[in-house]
């Protein structure tokens, strides 16, 4: 950059002189208006005006069309200083300095002379060679902090609407079907008739569990007449361990959880499972979400913190991490980002993602908003530097959540590092003395107790009497620490901070971490009308007790979003689709409520019930909405194709982990198995071919640990079981508030002919054989109804069977013949949709 | 009202082929002339009717090219060796210059020299130079176009390649291929629109990320293809299955599927489902006929390099990419190189050892495949791109030995056929190809010609997610390399 510099100075010198020594012709002296039209202009439309002249763009903002564009500049500054000419920084740009312009090559040096020697004299443009700055480029009205943006639907306070009347008050179960009912009447249309008792059942225990009923609960349901039967049922599932698996799953597709960092080594994050672990306890505990948000963003500050509030603080580690970044400075503020998008649009529905570089362009999110937001973490450390032991001492710690665990955890590392000086100094002299033993001395030296004694024998014959006391009191030391030193107090992986003092935020031009503008303090966004954050430093740890101050505001019932949020997801996952589509952006460019009131409404509820979770499920299955048929109806589906106004009940697809659960529940061998490290199905070696090194970072799985449920599946960012993928897995680089369905040949094949499915085929049928000895026809239905839930029809056990022996006649095996059929059995439609 | 339109939104040119024996009752109904599955917001919602996602789409105008065969030389082959003629570094072999780098060995200020170690000569009529390295490519400079001035965001492996297949150095965006198959759908629903090969000895660092669909549903995700065995995975009926009790076995799949079905028309993804099975089914038959290469003849193996005994594999790898196209498969990516150190163009250590190994490897059969497409008519509208992830530095890696470490400041890719003119260079580097001085481009830059020449106005070819458009090429306006298009 010296350099740079001073070739710079050298060529002004140059072209000051070359400029004086020219004739004085009009078009030679650079404040003339022909100099400007003659020489500059050209340069300009050239080289500038592609991306910031009258038809352009205008690129960073800035406009080179007239004199107030070079003086007002763009994002970076001002193109020319009028008080320091020289350092102008569109001679920076054109020099190749901080900036480089044009980029796609230096301009000659007779150009710059001229742009140079044009600055030095001002700048001046004639008027009559000025443009207009082009049009379009002003704010969009909707992107301004206003009272008008503060008033949009998502920005106002949560309101408590009355409850409308209906006209038929019958088909009303509870308050949520008025707010649908009143929609459906005002569109002359009527909902379909509800569920028959099997699907709905069926419906509920994926609803909540992710896993079919069995028969036996399908049947005791229908055969319970009484009118809280359903209701049971919904207890039932809500108290089961299976629940929270469930409903956990959605939120790790919301943090984007995954046990691995990306990149090129893609290495696991140290038990990240704990927190995956937390998240499925906090559902099943029916945890406030209030306080899930608390331990997540801030449960380190907390002033009497808890293992789980520790292990919930797992939630900054959970991003992708590029351990050999270009740019070091810039990769922490990529970090940064992605912890700032992730919990503005998880915790608030809001997407700041494009106030990184500029104003929000659709919401009102100014730039300054984003870095005052982005404050607010700007003291934790980065996930790591480079090296594992670098991620060890940013994000790893005990779980240590008071005075005597921490000094638990001090006294057992001091005692550990001791630990390792007396067995590097008892492993010296055991060296020696293999080669000064003989060999009946060798025998007995495997016993420990004898050992000392056998030293004691060679002092001054071979090992000094220093050295043999040295040995004595290190194998004394030694089994007295073991002896005696404190249990291990677990590890996580967690969040820390630089210490009480964060760093320092500015405002990034165009999002550039090389280039610093105005300093910022933590602010909440403005068109939130939000208090002042009030931040104190926690007084036991060494943080700012910055995120302490974001959690309580976003955890707090004035908050206008969190809890429209919430429940919004809650619907979302019950229902198929939200009252907002876009569960994560309830901006201007997000989907509209279709139901306001009742999302309002359900908001209310939910936080007068004190955020719990499980009271919000029950209130929306005890809704005669939810108990709808999927049946369709002519003339409300000409109407209303789409089902916003919920005249039915959306049918959908088993997602990726429901379907493998379904599977393994199918054929008898879920092992319910809950918590601790992932598990790792086999991956077919046409997949472990993609990496480059084969098979690395993939582990081994007993078979009875490849049947647990899929939400404990490692989850390798760069390796995704292909079962999982083809299903429609949530992407999870980035947060995923709805998950794909798609259908494409590549499900059949992966459902017909993979190895992972013919094996479980095959157990399905020794399952069968077992149940069911050795009647087709009791197979096939025994088969049937585990598949489907539902008493098979005789037509349908015919077909079955029909099947087996058709394949048997061509010579296939017997028990090859019924893993065929149970193959198919895998492939039914009615296996992987619900009604 | 173009950008508005695109995308689903628009009129559907083609019907989905109808084969022989297919159900052309189930899929009528699954065509329908709007919307499209480009808001992940209501793909889930079991309500949108299921549309094809690859059906053939119309692109923004008129494309020279309908499909890619991108030869990805991982690991980053040296410029300064093969096409960027340095004739200045003759006799300056291990002079301490000053030279700024950087690479995995960090920032470095100076260097020792090492001299271009191959010698270079002109060829065709546009006098390329091209290094001994490449003596069958050298003879088809005339239908290449070299951008000798590429530059990229990162010279680590890692993040490079993510922006040289994804346009961004984080982890997570769709590559190339997905927003191709997005973009165009594919012309063959019998075989997948977006295929990848890898080099035997491995995959490149990063694995699957570097096809990887982001953010995009699996629909545009890539099909790995094997050269040899069953091509593609769960391609194969399971062992000991024949087809006959295969046929046996989806029909009564079908029946059960079918009455359940009845009650439910109106539900199209089930439909879409029961004709997924016919479409698996004949994709078990077209994938193998696609990938069998004993029905190309003798001489046509050996212009590809076929019975060498270094080329034979990326030669393969070549032959299956023009069959692939033939057979309207949109994107092709093929990787020389993989694993890690001399197993790709990563040439760290010896230098002449990487590169004549891995050039060997690749020559012949790039040559006959640009070759063997001309002769064909072809080349005018398959694309074709060569080039790494970067280039490497003019100066040595360590204190002793040939190795360059990784250069992104400056490097050459090329490009040829689907509309780009042939026996033109643009861009040069300094002296010591240290870095693009003249017509700088960008990766960026790289797929805005790509998808140009595909028929997108590359600033318009977008993507809703994460509450904005997202485009290949980023938020700010970059264009297409004109220079090289015809």
């Amino acid at each position: 950059m010296i350099m740079m510099t001073r070739l710079s100075t050298s060529l002004m010198t140059l072209l000051v002189l070359s400029a004086s020594s020219l004739s004085a012709a009009d078009a030679d002296s650079a404040e003339s208006p022909a100099f400007y039209k003659e020489k500059v202009l050209p340069i300009l439309e050239a080289k500038c005006f592609e991306c910031h002249g009258p038809k352009s763009e205008l690129k960073g903002g800035l406009f080179l069309g007239n004199r107030e564009g070079f003086l007002e500049g763009g994002e970076s500054g001002p193109s020319v200083d009028p008080d320091a000419l020289e350092d102008s920084l569109l001679l920076d740009a054109i020099n190749y300095g901080s900036y480089e312009m044009p980029p796609e090559s230096k301009l000659p040096d007779e150009e710059i002379e001229i742009l140079t020697a044009w600055v030095k004299a001002g700048a001046p443009i004639p008027k009559d060679a000025e443009f207009e700055r082009p049009e379009g480029h002003h704010a969009n009205p909707a992107t301004l902090v206003t009272p008008e943006t503060k008033n949009y639907w998502a920005f106002r306070p949560v309101a408590n609407p009355p409850v409308p009347q209906v006209k038929n008050s019958d088909l009303v179960s509870n308050s949520i079907d008025n707010f649908i009912l009143q929609k459906l009447e005002a569109a002359n249309l009527s909902p379909v008739s509800p569920a028959e008792k099997q699907k709905l059942i069926r419906r509920a225990y994926y609803d909540l569990t992710g896993l079919p009923p069995t028969i036996d609960d399908i049947e005791a349901f229908v055969n319970d007449k009484s009118d809280r039967a359903f209701e049971k049922v919904i207890d039932k599932l809500l108290n089961s361990p299976q629940y929270g698996e469930r409903w956990g799953r959605h939120w790790l597709d919301l943090v984007r959880y995954a046990d691995t960092n990306s990149y090129e080594r893609d290495d696991t994050k140290p038990f990240i499972w704990r927190y995956r672990d937390y998240v499925i306890k906090s559902f099943n505990e029916d945890k406030p979400y209030n306080q899930f948000i608390k331990e997540q963003l801030a449960g380190d500050e907390f002033e009497q913190p808890t293992p789980d509030s520790i292990v919930a603080t797992g939630y900054y580690r959970l991003g992708i991490w590029d351990d050999e970044p270009v740019d070091q400075k810039q990769a922490l503020y990529d970090d940064l980002d992605d912890i700032l998008l992730t919990t503005s649009q998880v915790f608030l529905g809001l997407t700041m993602n494009c106030a990184r570089c500029h104003d929000h362009k659709i919401d009102p999110l100014p730039q300054k908003d984003y870095y005052s937001f982005l404050a607010f973490f700007n003291g934790v450390k980065r996930y790591g530097v480079r090296s594992h032991e670098s991620v060890m001492d940013a994000s790893i710690g005990p779980i240590a959540v008071n005075a005597e665990d921490q000094k638990r955890n001090e006294t057992r590392n001091a005692l550990d590092r001791e630990l390792a000086e007396h067995d590097r100094k008892i492993n010296h002299v055991d060296r020696r003395l293999q080669e000064l033993m003989t060999p009946p001395e060798k025998e007995d030296f495997q016993a420990v107790g004898v050992r000392v004694d056998i030293a004691k024998k060679y002092a001054g014959k071979g090992l000094s009497q220093k050295l043999v006391s040295e040995y004595a009191e290190a194998v004394r030391r030694r089994q007295e620490i073991l002896d005696t030193r404190p249990p291990e107090v677990a590890q996580a992986l967690m969040v820390k901070e630089v210490g009480k003092t964060p760093r320092e935020t500015f405002i990034l031009v165009r999002g550039n971490a090389n280039v610093e503008g105005a300093k910022v303090e933590p602010a909440f966004p403005s068109v939130l009308s939000p208090p002042e954050p009030v931040i104190r430093a926690p007084s036991r740890t060494e943080s700012s007790g910055r995120r302490t101050a974001l959690a309580n505001w976003i955890a707090s019932e004035k908050n206008q979003l969190t809890a429209r949020v919430m429940v919004n997801r809650i619907w979302q996952h019950h229902f198929g689709r939200g009252i907002v589509g876009s569960s994560n952006n309830f901006g201007n460019i997000g989907d509209k409520p279709t139901h306001p009131e009742l999302l309002d409404w359900l908001a209310t509820q939910f936080m007068q019930g004190g955020w719990k979770l499980k009271a919000m499920h029950k209130l929306i299955m005890l809704s005669s909405t939810y108990q709808l048929s999927s049946q369709s109806s002519e003339r409300e589906l000409a109407a209303d194709p789409a089902n916003n106004l919920h005249w039915r009940f959306n049918m959908r697809r088993l997602s990726s982990e429901e379907l493998r659960d379904s599977v393994h529940a199918a054929n008898g061998s879920l092992n319910l198995k809950m918590g601790g490290p992932g598990t790792y199905p086999i991956i077919p070696q046409e997949v472990l071919a993609g990496q480059s090194r084969p098979g690395a970072g993939w582990g081994n799985s007993s078979e009875e640990e490849r049947a647990r449920r899929a939400v404990y599946i490692f989850i390798k960012r760069s390796l995704v079981e292909p079962l999982m993928a083809d299903f429609d897995f949530a992407d999870v680089d980035s947060t995923c508030p709805v998950r794909f369905v798609t259908t494409q040949p590549t499900q059949a094949l992966s459902l017909l002919n993979s190895e992972y499915m013919n094996r479980q085929a095959a157990v399905f049928a020794g399952f069968l054989k077992n149940e069911a000895v050795a009647d087709p026809a009791k197979q096939v239905e025994l088969g049937l109804t585990r598949i489907t839930q539902r008493r098979p029809t005789k037509a349908e056990i015919d077909r079955g069977v029909g099947l087996i022996e058709s394949l048997k006649q061509d010579g296939v095996p017997d028990d090859v013949a019924l893993k065929y059929y149970c193959l198919a059995l895998f492939n039914l439609n009615e296996f992987l949709y619900l009604d | 009202m173009t950008e508005s339109n695109f995308c689903g939104r628009t009129r559907r040119e083609f019907l989905w082929q109808t084969g022989a024996g297919f159900t052309g009752t189930a899929l009528a109904g699954l065509l329908s002339d709007d919307g499209f599955l480009d808001r992940q917001t209501v793909a889930a919602d079991g309500q949108t009717a299921w549309k094809n996602p690859l059906a053939p789409k119309k692109p923004h105008f008129e494309p020279q090219a309908t499909s890619v065969i991108f030869l990805y030389m991982y690991g980053g082959p040296s410029h300064i060796d093969t096409f960027d003629y340095k004739p200045k570094m003759k006799g300056m072999d291990n002079k301490t210059i000053e030279v700024k780098t950087f690479g995995r060995g960090g920032h470095r200020n100076q260097g020792r020299i090492v001299e271009p170690r191959w010698n270079f000569k002109q060829y065709g009529e546009c006098g390329q130079w091209v290094s001994d390295l490449f003596p069958h490519k050298a003879e088809m400079v005339d239908d290449i176009a070299f951008i000798h001035s590429m530059t990229a965001d990162s010279p680590i492996h890692g993040s490079a390649m993510l922006m040289m297949n994804s346009g961004k150095i984080l982890s997570g965006s769709p590559c190339l291929g997905s927003w191709t198959t997005y973009g165009l759908g594919s012309e063959n629903q019998n075989l997948p629109g977006f295929v990848v090969m890898l080099d035997p000895r491995g995959g490149p660092i990063s694995g699957a990320k570097n096809w990887s669909c982001g953010y995009m549903p699996a629909s545009y995700q890539a099909t790995i293809m094997r050269s040899k065995g069953t091509p593609i995975l769960n391609l194969a009926p399971p062992e000991g299955m024949s087809r006959e009790t295969q046929v046996k076995l989806l029909a009564t799949l079908d029946q059960y599927n079918r009455e359940h079905q009845a009650t439910r028309q109106d539900n199209s993804d089930l439909a879409a489902r029961i004709a997924n099975y016919e479409l698996a089914f004949r994709m078990q038959t077209a994938a193998p006929e696609a990938t069998d290469i004993s029905q190309e003849t003798a001489a046509t193996q050996e212009m590809y390099g076929l019975n060498g005994e270094k080329s034979g594999t990326f030669g393969r790898q070549c032959l299956l990419a023009r069959r692939l196209v033939e057979r309207g498969v949109r994107f092709v990516q093929i990787y020389s190189g993989g694993n890690h150190n001399d197993a790709n163009w990563d040439a760290h250590g010896d230098l002449e050892h990487n590169h004549n190994l891995h050039a060997a490897e690749t020559d012949k059969p790039i040559a006959g495949l640009l070759k063997d497409l001309k002769q064909r008519g072809m080349l005018k509208n398959t694309l074709i791109v060569w080039g790494g992830e970067f280039g490497r530095q003019p100066t040595a890696e360590y204190a002793k030995g040939t190795g360059r470490d990784h250069n992104s400041y400056g490097f050459t890719m090329w490009m040829a056929g689907g509309g780009i003119k042939g026996g033109t260079s643009v861009g040069t580097t300094d002296e010591l190809g240290s870095k693009a001085v003249e017509d700088r481009f960008h990766v960026r830059n790289l797929h805005a010609t790509i998808l140009n020449q595909l028929g997108f106005d590359p600033n318009k070819l977008t993507y809703f997610y994460d509450g904005l458009d997202q485009r290949l090429v980023g938020v700010e306006h970059v264009n297409p390399i004109r220079q090289i298009i015809a």
